[in-house]
């Protein structure tokens, strides 16, 4: 019996005890807030005023209300590029940056990596300096050796495309860390064993580098993909979603809808909505890449 | 002896020990103070109001500076969240949307209507709830207008003190294409700052409104509001006003002091700023334009307490200090504001002249622009009245079909 109930205490209460702190914190802070956001989606109500249940009201209004989908396909768009560029970025920095083949490689990877530690505030002040019209340095060279300025900011198209250049620079060197620790952990064995085969470098890299780093790779995609869901501060400094709706993404039309509309039902509905999308990418981004293959 | 010495003794001990209950009665307070800044708000009022705390040493400040663009947010969460600080500076946006948690000052005073009769009726107006309770005390008085780069009109050869007596905005349009000609540097006619406040300023020029006569429903569809947005975006097209503000967020602050446009709709505190940072040309305020009549967009800040504030009555105290006539005179010499009592004297170092310009537009505003601006229902649709301006001016949309995309969208919170 004793040794039974020994055995219970370090098979089920143990790792329960080890579990609970972050368990504990994982429903203060997600887990309750997201019920009390799902409960909030089903009801008309201001932030000082009484909630009053409506259904799936909000959820009905959601799909016809232009400005919304809009937001919706421009974070989807903004996603695609920014996690893809991302993806293909921190890879080719990661394996640039993990050979020692470069002199001061390791000095090569704080350049890329400071970026990251930037409040994306600052990041996107300091680049509405660059790239602004009229006061942004890129314009200034430019007028200043005979050229156009550049609608960098104003264009609709070019906006968007400034917004994801910016998130890629300032996000890659936080990915290429980890896809870096994925790279040297591949066993270098398995190299030396395909350079004795005879297998060129891309046959090496499409048959040992990439196989072997697809976890690495699927933490970044999820990372990247939830990050780019929720961008918010970047294009807030940046843009503030502009020109008109072009650089709007879902986030920005809650805070608006939650915090200036005082449609906090609404507001969640829109959040249950974003959260749902990131659930299904993140699904199936782990359907995608889940196989794992041993070459162990 | 022994028996007179043990009574003197007791009531020696009494004494001392009610001497302390009352010094314990006296119980230390601190005031949270939520604050933001135009420019240097929070130095000048913690600099006001520190005679007030030397006198009143049981009591302390907490001020909390927070920065404009999350300022609103973080107050609703402080007051929602049931930690609503003992005073806060609210804009007359905020009065609008925050009037319900606001703790009415009408008990804590012994004549209200004495108070009441020391502001500016305009700026008491943002203050009073549906019933006439006085919500929070006016600070300073704010009106948007027309700064203008001096030098620039100077090089032109336009005597612009002149023209703009009685300028409307086609002459000031046709006045601007001579004046960016004489400035190699210039590009630009007009800065307006991205906001529908102060494209409000325009619209009301051009007699347009955002609401009918007595506030109750949208009636942004007007011929007058309809005409302004062409107009915006008529300067817009002719590259008399800069793309880059309403379509790409730049400052048009930066812009003026950067000597690109030489024109600038904003608010009276510019004077402070430009004050402090133009030094390579003159500037100055003229009069506006005019569409079919003379109109500003009265404005202003306040303090305030809450209902869930949990020291009412030292914060009721401390605002009505820093309210009193003294109090508010250096507050606004200070920061360089027109005041917002009625009795205020102050003597500007410098700037008198453009503080006089502002008053003189603010006294040919006409009286429905503060009652618009005071609606708590206008504040929530004021976000999509910018965006439909701005799909007009991308050429999305006609002027037409964005008053009547506002109006239909308002109507939900009236």
């Amino acid at each position: 019996m004793k040794i039974k109930a020994h055995g219970n205490f370090h098979q089920v209460l143990a790792p329960a005890l080890f579990l609970l702190p972050n368990i504990l914190v994982f429903s203060i802070f997600i887990i309750i807030p997201a019920l009390q956001g799902l409960a909030m989606s089903l009801t008309e109500q201001g932030i000082f005023t009484k909630p009053k249940f409506v259904g799936l009201k909000n959820f009905s209004s959601l799909f016809k209300d232009k400005v919304f989908l809009t937001t919706v396909s421009n974070t989807l768009v903004y996603c695609l590029f920014t996690v893809a560029l991302i993806v293909l970025v921190s890879l080719c920095l990661a394996l640039l940056l993990s050979k020692n083949t470069i002199k001061a490689e390791k000095g090569f990877r704080a350049v890329f990596y400071i970026p990251s530690l930037l409040s994306m505030i600052a990041v996107g002040i300091a680049w509405r300096f660059i790239l602004g019209d009229e006061m942004g340095i890129v314009n200034y060279l430019l007028r200043t050796f005979g050229g156009q300025g550049v609608h960098w900011l104003t264009s609709a198209n070019l906006a968007m495309g400034s917004i994801i250049a910016v998130s890629v620079w300032a996000s890659s060197g936080y990915y290429m860390v980890i896809l870096i620790a994925g790279l040297q952990a591949i066993p270098t064995d398995l190299y030396e064993a395909a350079t004795i085969d005879g297998a060129s470098t891309t046959r090496t890299f499409w048959s040992i580098t990439l196989p072997l780093l697809k976890s690495s790779l699927l933490v970044v995609l999820v990372l990247a993909t939830i990050s780019s869901f929720k961008a918010y501060e970047l294009v807030s400094v940046m843009t503030k979603g502009g020109p008109g709706y072009a650089t709007k993404f879902i986030v920005q039309q809650v805070y608006q809808v939650a915090f200036e509309e005082d449609r906090m039902g609404y507001a969640s509905a829109m959040s249950i909505v974003l959260m749902l999308i990131i659930g299904a990418f993140t699904l199936l981004q782990f359907k995608l890449t889940g196989k794992e293959q041993d070459y162990e | 002896m022994k028996k007179l010495f043990l009574v003197l003794a007791i009531l020696a001990i009494v004494a001392s020990g009610a001497f302390a209950t009352a010094q314990a009665e006296v119980k230390p307070t601190t005031l949270t103070v939520l604050w933001f800044n135009d420019a240097n708000e929070s130095d000048v009022f913690s600099a006001t109001i520190a005679d007030y705390l030397a006198a009143n040493p049981n009591v302390k400040v907490d001020l909390q500076v927070v920065a404009f663009a999350d300022y609103e947010q973080k107050l609703k969460m402080m007051i929602s969240g049931g930690e609503a600080p003992d005073v806060a500076r609210v804009t007359t946006n905020m009065m609008a949307s925050l009037v319900d948690t606001f703790e009415p000052i009408d008990s804590y005073v012994a004549d209200i209507n004495a108070v009441k009769a020391q502001f500016m009726p305009a700026m008491l107006a943002y203050t009073l709830d549906r019933e006439g309770h006085m919500l929070a005390y006016p600070t300073e008085s704010t009106a948007n207008g027309m700064l203008i780069n001096k030098t620039a009109f100077d090089n032109a050869g336009i005597d612009v003190a002149a023209v703009s007596q009685n300028w409307t905005w086609s002459q000031w349009a046709e006045i601007m294409k001579t004046v960016i000609a004489a400035n190699p540097t210039m590009k630009y006619g007009l800065a307006v700052d991205f906001t529908p406040h102060r494209f409000s300023t325009i619209m009301y020029q051009f007699g347009g409104h955002f609401l009918n006569a007595d506030q109750t429903a949208m009636d942004f569809n007007n011929e007058g509001t309809i005409n302004a947005i062409k107009f915006f975006k008529e300067m817009h097209d002719q590259n008399l006003i800069p793309k880059s503000v309403w379509l790409g967020s730049e400052n048009p602050a930066e812009l003026f002091q950067a000597g690109i446009v030489a024109c600038h709709i904003g608010g009276s505190w510019n004077i402070n700023t430009y004050n402090k940072n133009v030094k390579d040309f003159e500037w100055t305020v003229v009069r506006c334009p005019v569409g079919t009549q003379r109109s500003s967009v009265p404005g202003g800040k306040f303090v305030a307490s809450f209902k869930a504030s949990p020291n009412k009555v030292e914060a009721m105290k401390l605002m009505a200090a820093f309210s009193d006539k003294a109090h508010n005179e250096a507050y606004c010499l200070g920061t360089f504001n027109l005041p917002s009592r009625l009795d205020a004297q102050i003597q500007y170092p410098t700037n008198t002249e453009q503080f006089s310009v502002f008053a003189k537009d603010l006294a040919d505003t006409p009286a429905y622009t503060a009652s618009e601006w005071k609606s708590p229902s206008l504040a929530k649709v004021t976000t999509t009245i910018k965006e439909q301006i701005v799909q007009v001016l991308l050429g999305n949309i006609t002027a037409e079909q964005a008053v009547k995309n506002v109006d239909e969208f308002g109507a939900q919170f009236f």
